[in-house]
Order: C-alpha cells, then structure tokens, then sequence
C-alpha cells in the first residue's frame, strides 16, 4: 500500500516537475519564419499570427472594397432614397485572431458593419433591429435631426425596432457607431462601421478602399491586445492588398480604436494628399504620416510609381507589432488582371 | 486426538469468522466511497443540470523563462480550472511569431515549452506574454536577460566545485571541534548539544521561510503553496521519525549506536538544508545576479561550519570515529553541489519547494530527536545550559545569517 501510494505520488510530482513530458508529440517537425527571415523547425505547434493561412470568419479582403449603397428608389420629386436594413446583435463568438476567440456584438454579423453609401442630398432610410440581449441604438456622425440621433432613442433588445432616416451629408467619411452607455464596452465590442458621403459631382475614378483602424482588448485590462486595419491584425501583412502602379489609389481611413487615445497611419514608398473628414476637396496635407484621434478619419489619396511591396502601418510600433500593419503589394498597371471594381453605381 | 481436531475445526471456524468480519470491514470502508461517486457523478457528471452557473476563468503560469542563442525560452504550465490553447506569444507585449512543444493544447497542470525567437541583449528587462483561446494574456517579467546555462562539463564542474566549497568543507571544518567538544564537561557538553538544538531551530525556520517564499512568487495559487509546504514538511518529519526509530532499534540497546543513529539523522537533515542552498546559489548564478550568487557562497560557507558543529556534538561522548565523522559530514555537505546543479541547470520551483520543504521536516525531526536524547541523558530539558544553549544557537544563526 505505502509503495503504491510512493509510486503514484513521486508520479504525478514528476508529472509537475518535468515540462514537456509527453510521448504523443508529433513527430513530423513543422517549420515557421520570423519576422526577420529565419527559419525556425519545431516539433510542436506554431503560434504564428502572421504567416498562417487565415481561416477566420471575417474576411478583411472582402471588406477592404466592399461598399454598400443600399436599395435606390426615386421619390417622387426626384430624390435619390437609399434603404439599408442593418441587425445588431451581441452574442456572436468570433475568431478575430488566429485561435484568439472574443464576444463580439455586430452590426449585420460583422465587425466593422458594412460600409454604407450614400451620395450628398440622398434620403438614406436605416431599418434597425436589435435582436442582441442589451440596448443599442445607430449613432450616425454627420448631418440629421436630433431625433435621429440615435441617443435618447434607445432601441430596446430582442428585436426592438428604430428607422433612422436623414439627407445625407456633409460630404466626406464619417462613422457610425452604437451610442448606448458604457460607449467604451459598445464600441469595443465591435458595434461600427462606416459611412461615406460621395459629393455630388464625383470624385476622380480610383481603387477605393475602406480602412477601419480598430482594436480589440480581449482580456479586459484596459489596454488593448491587438490593433489591426478591418479588424483582423497582420492580415494585409500576410495578404499584401493589390494594386497597380500609376493608378490613383483612394483609402477611406476611420480610427475606431478605444482604450487609446491616438492612432496613427504611415505609409511607405509615397506620400498622399490627405483630406481631414473628406469634407473639403482641397487636401490639407501632403505627406505620410497623419495622426488620427478617437473616431477621428479622413481620405488618403495616392499612387505608386514603382511596383514592390510597401508597407504600411501604425508609427506606434506598439500598435503596428500587435497587429496594425500592411503590405501594398503594387503591380505594373500594363498588366492588368485586377478584378474591376465600381464606383458610384 | 480428538480434543486436537475439534480445537483445529474451532481454529477454522475462528478464522472463517475472522475473515468474514474483515471482509465486512473493507466493505463497511468501501462503501461511503461509492455513495460519494456516484453523487459526485450524479451531481458534476455529464448530463447534470444542477451546477451550471458561474464562469470558470482559464489561469496558465510561466514559470520559467531562459535566455539562448537568438531564442526567448518559457516554460508554462496550465494552472487553472479548465484545458486552455495557447495561441499568441509576445515580447514586451510586441506579438511575435513562436512555437510550442509539444503542442499548444495544455490540460490542467500540463506544461509545455514556447520558443520564441527574438535577438535580445543581454543585461536588459524582459517581459514574456503569452495569451490563451479566450485572449486574455498572461506574463512573466523578467529581470536581467542573460545567456542561459547549459550543462557542460565545464560548468558541471564549475558547480560541483561550488557545492564543495559551500557545503562539504565548511562542515568538515566544523567537525573539526569534535576534539573540543569531547573535552568538555557534562554540563558544558549539554550546553553545546543544545546549542545544536539552537542552530536547527533557525535553518529549520529559515528553511520553511524559504520554501513559502519561492511559492509565493514562483508557484500559481493553486498549489496552495503554504499548504504544500506544510504537508510535505509534515509528512517527511513523520517518515524520518518512523526510519530514525526503527534505526535506533536495529542498533539495540548499544550505547555507541545511538549518538550515531542521531548524528546520522542530524547529517541527513541538514544534508537537505543544503541542498537547498545549492539550489539557491545554482538559481541566483542562472538569473545573473552575480553579487547575490557570491554573497551566498560566502555566507553560506560561513554558516554551514556550524552544521559541522552540530553533527560532530551528539557523538562527542564516544569514542572518535574519524571514518564515520567524515562520512556523515560527506552526507551533510554533498547534496549541496547536487542542489547546485538541479538550481543551474533544470531549476523548477515546484522542485524546490518540495525539496526545501522535506528539509523543514528532517530538520524539526532532527530536532526533536536531540531533545528526546537530552532528556533521555539528563532527566529533564529545562536545565539552564540546555536552555542558555539553545538561545545562544539560535543568536550565533541569526548573527552569521545577516553576514549573507
């Protein structure tokens, strides 16, 4: 009895003492690359969120060029109605890094929610409902009455119902965003998205794309985990964005972050005109770095005369190691294959 | 004839009973055991629907972190309620590609071991993350990156010769006293065992204190740290007690093997309080706290001539036995290079603990051994030179002790 009990016990204090034992490990070695370029084999698994193929539910290549300008129909005097029907909800588990699992409450199923469209002067209609267990309500940044506002008009949850309907202006791009309290934990939880205002005479024909600047703290410290550009973090790093040289590139920049004060955006290999809000069609600056504040945005405009790989990320090394950070992977635009994309339909 | 076969057929009738009644007695203890199953099993047991409230939090725990060649090396272990996935490894909270072996899924207290390459500099403040499936982050600082150790000869050697110089020399100069000792009169002579009794009392505390120290910074909460040490302290005070009576048995009733039996377990006993130095020393050397490795080679090479001290007493009123002396000063002395090398080169702090906390126990046992011996010879403990001893022991502990 007493050796049985010696035997088990000297077990299980070398089962704690010794790490690493155990005899079912793999034995076909698996190979991973640093962010410097070497090479490392292991026997074990890699816990890698760069270079692994993603397999997460949000795809931020989809995102990146995918704008929605709802249902047009003409009103009677001639106005341009646009109607979008947009579903909260908050009980949704979502793999927003590799093997990383967080609570996030979305707009239709997805964080950031769809990038509405509209053009200046446009009636734009919201159906919402809120099919999620909490409150919430569209905030929408711009131009309406204030009981469109989406603040005192909570929309109760299981499937509480609230039509926002507002002109759409001024021209530029804004965020939308839940505004019921605490706003921390609504907008941290994923509850945005992203707005544009086309002026009315068109801006000259470009590659558009959106780039909602967010961050998730997936332990609820206070401080944020991980930073990404479309919410999954190292995701153009590892899928660099096409794109081709001498072409006029227009990215719509919204920085959602929370927990932190300031974000910013640098850009590699060219410098762009930037256009605060987007409010103005006269750029205010011509360069590659601008800081952006708390729901604060603008448009970038640029191209690239040389093809290769640019980057582009957080100036805040912290921010564009934990995940913020891009590649633009530029082609000569004499051979295009680039899938066709549209512009104000 | 037939007296004897009906008294054999009472016999087996006798036993049959007997048998029957301890069968009934193992099935009276079993019993409670499988109502408890299988209430355990109704009321936590798949299907059940009675404890569903509550969220259960995962916990994992880097205990160790070690420094090579263009690699960052944790090792971590899952210390919470429930199986975790790690998935994210970072430096200074900068995410950073890794690999975990053997593989990422950790069960309760399973452990595993991340590389995480990443050319750090030496001499400089590190901390280690490591975020599991539910993406909270976990991390380890650390405070002076330095060049881990690998167990070359070199350095086996290097170790080897540290632990001879902390614990085997200084306790054979201690034994050198055995001469002074022997001299002394009866009274003198009790006075010195005691102090014996002083200096024990104080590695015996400073022991435990030890061992409570490490878990409270080194092992999750859910070891229980001060529980472990007190059960395995326990637990080896009661085994030497058993091993130390029966060895006094076997020695009879010979008046030479009893102070030998105690100087044995005096030696053993403080053969594992060194050990737990070795493993002090062998750590501070690892983590790079070179001033602290030193201060403790010569502090503890102070200190330990009294352990000499204390093993050569209880045999001081025999005749000397050169040969045993020095064995038992070998026992006491050499698990201090064995502690040097488990500290240098496979430090777990979980090992630690336990070892130092068996040293707690074999240090009070010895203890208690002493004083039953004391009375044994003397009739009582409250003597003044028993008394006056065992404070002065404890004081002359203290004094070389804030040498360290």
């Amino acid at each position: 009895m007493a050796v049985v009990i010696a035997v088990i016990t000297l077990g299980f204090v070398g089962y704690l003492v010794v790490p690493g034992l155990d005899i079912t490990a793999q034995e076909q070695p698996e190979i991973f690359v640093t962010h410097t370029g070497a090479v490392v084999q292991t026997t074990g698994d890699v816990l890698d969120p760069v270079y692994t193929v993603q397999e997460v539910e949000f795809d931020p290549e989809k995102y990146l060029r995918d704008f929605d300008y709802g249902e047009v129909s003409q009103l009677e005097d001639g106005t341009t109605l646009r109607e979008f029907t947009i579903i909260a909800e908050d009980d949704k588990i979502m793999e927003i890094a590799p093997g990383i699992f967080y609570n996030v409450w979305t707009f239709n199923g997805q964080v950031p929610g769809p990038t509405i469209r509209a053009t200046e002067g446009d009636l734009v209609r919201i159906h919402f409902t809120n099919n999620g267990d909490k409150e919430h309500t569209i905030h929408f940044h711009g131009n309406h009455p204030a009981e469109m506002d989406g603040i005192f008009e909570i929309v109760g949850s299981n499937g509480g119902q609230f039509t926002y309907e507002f002109i759409a202006g001024p021209v530029g791009v804004h965020p939308y965003h839940c505004h019921v309290m605490p706003v921390e934990e609504h907008i941290g939880h994923g509850l945005y998205g992203v707005f544009i205002v086309d002026p009315k005479d068109a801006r000259q024909q470009a590659d558009e794309m959106v780039m909602m600047l967010n961050g998730f703290d997936t332990d609820f410290d206070g401080e944020n985990n991980l930073y990404a550009a479309n919410t999954i973090p190292f995701y153009y790093q590892h899928h660099p964005i096409q794109v081709s040289t001498n072409e006029l590139i227009r990215v719509y920049v919204v920085n959602m972050v929370g927990l932190d004060p300031i974000n910013n955006f640098h850009l590699h290999g060219t410098l762009y005109k930037y256009y605060p809000t987007g409010t103005d069609m006269v750029p205010s600056e011509f360069t590659d770095m601008t800081t952006f504040s708390q729901s604060e945005r603008g448009i970038l405009e640029f191209e690239y005369e040389y093809t290769g790989r640019y980057m582009f990320h957080a100036h805040l090394t912290e921010f564009s190691e934990k995940g913020w950070s891009g590649v633009f992977y530029a082609k000569d635009s004499s051979q295009p294959n680039m899938e066709g994309y549209a512009y104000g339909s | 004839m037939q007296k004897i076969v009906l008294n054999q057929t009472w016999k087996g009738m006798l036993m049959e009973v007997k048998r029957s009644s301890r069968t009934k007695t193992a099935v009276s203890a079993v019993i409670p055991f499988v109502l408890l199953a299988v209430m355990i099993g109704y009321v936590f047991g798949p299907g059940s629907e009675l404890i569903e409230f509550g969220v259960v939090l995962p916990e994992i725990s880097i205990e160790k972190v070690e420094f090579v060649d263009s690699e960052i090396i944790a090792t971590v272990r899952n210390t919470g309620p429930i199986a975790v996935d790690i998935v994210m490894a970072d430096i200074n909270d900068r995410i950073y590609p890794a690999a975990i072996e053997p593989d990422k899924h950790l069960e309760r207290f399973e452990s595993a071991i991340v590389r995480i390459p990443f050319e750090w500099n030496e001499g400089e403040p590190y901390a280690v993350g490591l975020t599991v499936d539910d993406g909270t982050r976990f991390e380890k600082q650390v405070d002076v990156a330095v060049q881990s150790i690998q167990p070359t000869a070199e350095m086996i050697s290097y170790f080897a010769l540290i632990g001879t110089y902390v614990g085997i020399l200084p306790v054979l100069i201690g034994l050198l006293w055995f001469p002074f000792i022997s001299k002394l009169s009866r009274s003198k002579y009790k006075f010195f065992l005691a102090l014996t009794v002083g200096l024990l009392l104080f590695l015996g505390v400073s022991t435990a204190e030890e061992a409570i120290e490490i878990s409270a910074n080194n092992l999750s909460d859910i070891f229980n740290g001060i529980l472990l040490v007190a059960t395995v302290a326990v637990v080896s005070f009661l085994g030497l007690n058993y091993v130390g009576e029966k060895l006094r048995k076997r020695a009879g009733a010979s008046k030479l093997a009893g102070p030998v039996a105690i100087a044995l377990m005096i030696a053993i006993g403080i053969g594992l309080h060194n050990f737990g130095e070795g493993l002090a020393i062998g750590a501070a050397i690892v983590l790079g706290e070179a001033a602290l490795g030193a201060f403790l080679i010569v502090g503890f090479a102070l200190h330990n001539t009294t352990e000499g001290f204390a093993i050569a007493a209880p045999m001081a009123r025999t005749k000397l036995m050169i040969g045993k002396l020095a064995a038992l000063g070998m026992i006491a002395g050499v698990p201090a290079i064995f502690g040097a090398w488990v500290g240098g080169f496979v430090y777990s702090p979980l090992a630690a603990v336990i070892f130092l906390a068996i040293g707690t126990g074999a240090i009070f046992q010895v203890i208690v051994s002493i004083m039953r011996w004391i009375q044994n010879e003397e009739g009582k403990l409250s003597n003044s030179s028993v008394l006056a001893g065992i404070a002065v022991g404890m004081i002359i502990m203290y004094i070389t002790s804030i040498l360290i």
